[in-house]
């Protein structure tokens, strides 16, 4: 539905068909498998040493340093929202769009899982939450009253709420990838957040019920460095996933992540391509538009994709619950979901790679010319060359199709590995018996194969 | 020869997912088998 927002691949020549670099790409999950169960008898990660670094954490947790960070990502904010209001309307040419849907949504992917959290520095709406919540106890003459207690129940339903809606905004409206929505969105997604903060607290609701927030720091926690007691220190990779505590919300979260990814993904397919157009249809027999009842097909699709990952992944759970231990399917899909999201990082990092690589280029354009006018305009309207950098074209030799395919394939492979590797470690801390540990493992190893299997098939889609 | 070009073309899609549905079908052969096999025991230890 949405040009901009979309992986782009080219035809690659490659040795040996996509398909059986799925088979191959399965028989190192099993080889891994087998190694992990030989040479990790003992679990490592939810163990792992963490280093402090008391003198980096205190100049990046310092008030000039969290000032500034806040004070960019507002200013993005304002930036992002100004230009999709008063800009030119053709999504190519304008700031919002880019910056939203591939500096935001997958530039800070990256960026997360190789520098730890760093959309909390950045995060604007907690950085306006907490100005005011600073000018508001300043001000006021009595002791201010303590927000509401965040409920257990809704823990992050809020936050899968908000990137559901996101990628909803992305993959089913005609019209996401106008800057005029995206401006509208991101004032509403504002408001939310500013009631949500007012009830709960900014960093109890920026923690659990700000989508943004929650998604990246899902991702950061991949990363090697992380925050333990207030102070920055480095750990082994994925240990920050080791710990993780799930919360009411959190297995539909890592759903709506690596579903909306595979429809968008599936969206390309002819089973998509070709059963769409009857959905649609028959949305308009019951009174709806053409252009409404494409909307709705396409939400159902990415309804539908959502499923069918949530139904796999219990499938699994359900399938390791069966080799005993007296675990609840509940208990065991909270505890395994943290192995999701390296999945969730490869589904976006395969999918997303070249859009991020090509598109991405563009926002050095942009940033010159945010609202995307000529400099000669006959309506009137100004363009700009901030940063002499308006006439900048893409280059899209940067990376060739096949080096693409081949660094997309690593994302996939590299991904699932990790996720093996942390649910395998998760099943010795909870598993009092290693064999038995082992053998719930094998289910898991069915879903990541299942996952790497759908992730090769997908990217093949776009690569026709 | 449409129909054997659609019957390529599904064929090739379904190639990706034969390493899960092998997998699936291992698994769920192995789950049988013990759960025989406890069934066997169990009706011996009766005994």
């Amino acid at each position: 539905m949405i040009e901009i927002a979309h992986g782009i691949v080219g035809r690659s020549d490659l040795p040996i068909p996509e398909w059986l670099f799925g088979w191959a790409a399965a028989v190192v999950l099993v080889v891994s498998f087998v190694a992990l169960a030989v040479l990790w008898p003992e679990p490592k990660l939810s163990r792992a040493s963490f280093r402090p670094l008391p003198g980096l954490s205190r100049v990046l947790h310092s008030p000039p340093v969290d000032l500034l960070c806040g004070l960019a990502g507002v200013l993005l904010l304002v930036l992002t929202v100004y230009a999709g209001f008063e800009g030119s309307q053709t999504p190519t040419a304008n700031f919002a769009p880019t910056f939203v849907y591939v500096i935001f949504w997958l530039g800070l992917v990256g960026l997360s899982v190789l520098l730890g959290n760093v959309f909390k520095a950045f995060n604007p709406w907690r950085a306006l939450g907490r100005a005011v919540s600073w000018i508001a106890r300043t001000a006021a003459r009595a002791p201010m009253p303590a927000p509401l207690s965040y409920p257990e129940r809704l823990g992050h339903w809020p936050a899968a709420a908000g990137i559901f809606l996101f990628a909803a905004l992305e993959l089913a409206s005609s019209d996401g990838d106008t800057p005029q929505t995206l401006a509208i969105a991101a004032l509403v997604y504002s408001v939310i957040q500013f009631v949500g903060m007012a009830l709960y607290g900014v960093e109890e609701w920026t923690e659990r019920g700000d989508g943004f927030s929650v998604y990246f720091a899902l991702f950061a926690r991949i990363s090697p460095w992380g925050t333990r007691d207030g102070v920055i220190g480095l750990r082994p990779p994925l240990a920050g996933l080791a710990d993780f505590r799930p919360l009411a919300g959190t297995v539909p979260l890592l759903a709506v992540m690596i579903g909306s990814v595979t429809f968008d993904g599936a969206a390309e397919a002819p089973i998509w391509t070709g059963m769409a157009p009857d959905i649609s249809d028959f949305f308009q027999t019951l009174g709806l538009s053409p252009e409404k009842a494409l909307e709705l097909t396409f939400l159902v699709g990415l309804i539908a994709a959502i499923a069918i990952v949530y139904g796999f992944y219990t499938l699994g759970v359900r399938g390791a619950q069966s080799v005993g231990g007296g675990f609840t399917t509940r208990e065991l899909s909270r505890a395994f979901v943290a192995s999701l999201v390296p999945i969730a990082f490869a589904y976006v990092a395969a999918h997303y790679f070249t859009l991020l690589l090509y598109q991405g280029q563009a926002i050095l354009t942009l940033s010159s010319n945010p609202f995307g006018f000529l400099a000669s305009n006959p309506l009137g309207e100004v363009g700009t060359d901030i940063f002499g950098t308006a006439d900048r074209s893409i280059d899209y030799g940067v990376i060739g199709a096949t080096s693409a395919w081949y660094w997309m394939v690593g994302f996939v492979v590299v991904g699932h590995v990790a996720a093996l590797t942390l649910a395998h470690d998760k099943a010795l801390t909870i598993y009092s018996d290693v064999k038995l540990a082992v053998r719930s493992q094998y289910w898991m190893l069915a879903v990541m194969v299942g996952f790497t299997s759908l992730a090769l098939w997908l990217l093949s889609q776009a690569n026709q | 020869m449409i129909l054997l070009a659609h019957a390529g073309h599904w064929l090739v899609n379904a190639a990706y997912f034969v390493p899960v549905v092998g997998f699936l079908g291992w698994l769920g052969w192995t789950e049988l088998r013990n759960r025989r096999e406890k069934r066997a025991e169990g009706q011996a230890a009766d005994r």
